[in-house]
């Protein structure tokens, strides 16, 4: 059981409703993480907002992000 | 979601220990900068941080360094609240499964991908899926650590006894579930979870309406 209630998309505001929908699409889920995170809507926001333009296209190649995302949270016991 | 991004199955691999896999010398670099910067406080050794900056601009390492950072923050949240690892959506699952059952592909194939959709979406530890050939449940697919057996006589274990009364059984952690086609059982589905206390209430109900979806196929 996780410490922090997670929030379902019928308990959150409008906007975090429609982020958590596009989650749903794209994915067929939402991560349990940012339910948890919506507790705070606005740190949320940014921590989705800073989570997409960090893994999304930049100057080094997704796949190796990827790598690196998988590699830390090996190491951090953490099953990504 | 690492290997819709183009990451191999070998790279994954490799990535369990960076130190003895072939990784490009630009991968390597990066993949032991992430070590040393995750572990503990994050002292980078120079050698390490020089042999990152033969293979990448400033810019680029402020996105790598970026990039651990992240996950470091990701993971030390979820760990510390004890975030359950995120599983897909039933109705999703279920679809997936409808989109493969209607792509012509051979039994085999078709189990296979079911298999797979099931262990990749629940995290089950252990799937198996049986087809019914006369007094016997053959073994089409399967996910886990090892191959369950490749044939069971009808009653024989749990998979054997739900292939002969045709009803759902739950033991433990793992989900047993027939394959019907009208009253007779043509397949079993057999998950196992690490998460027994959502057994009943989740996967009981989702391992049904796949077993419905994989009826059409197996008889």
């Amino acid at each position: 059981m996780g410490r922090i209630s997670r929030l379902r998309p019928d308990q959150v505001a409008a906007d975090i409703r429609s982020l958590f929908e596009t989650f749903l699409r794209e994915r067929g889920n939402i991560p349990n993480m940012f339910r948890t995170a919506a507790h705070r809507p606005e740190i949320l926001g940014t921590m989705l907002a800073h989570f997409r333009t960090v893994m999304g296209p930049g100057t080094v190649p997704v796949a190796l992000k990827e790598m690196l995302a998988v590699r830390v949270s090996r190491i951090n016991s953490c099953d990504y | 979601m690492a290997k819709q991004f183009g990451v191999s199955d070998a790279a994954l691999d490799g990535l369990k220990d960076p130190g003895h896999h072939p990784f490009p010398p630009e991968q390597k670099a990066a993949v032991l900068f992430a070590d040393a910067m995750t572990d503990g406080p994050g002292h980078v050794p120079d050698p390490v941080y020089q042999e990152l900056r033969r293979h990448f601009s400033e810019a680029q390492i402020v996105e790598i360094a970026c990039v651990i950072g992240l996950f470091n923050y990701f993971n030390r949240f979820n760990n510390a609240l004890h975030v359950e690892i995120t599983l897909t959506d039933p109705d999703v699952i279920v679809r997936r499964v409808e989109e493969a059952a209607t792509a012509g592909t051979p039994v085999a194939d078709f189990c296979d991908r079911v298999a797979e959709i099931l262990r990749q979406g629940r995290r089950y530890v252990r799937v198996g899926i049986y087809q019914r050939d006369k007094d016997r449940l053959v073994l089409r697919a399967w996910r886990g650590p090892a191959p369950p057996p490749a044939s069971l006589r009808l009653g024989e274990g749990d998979v054997g006894a739900t292939g002969q009364s045709g009803v759902t059984r739950v033991a433990g952690s793992a989900l047993v579930v027939p394959v019907l086609a009208g009253s007779a059982v043509v397949g079993v589905i057999e998950v196992e979870s690490d998460r027994s206390a959502a057994i009943e209430e989740e996967d009981r109900p989702l391992v049904e309406r796949i077993a419905t979806v994989l009826a059409a196929r197996l008889t």
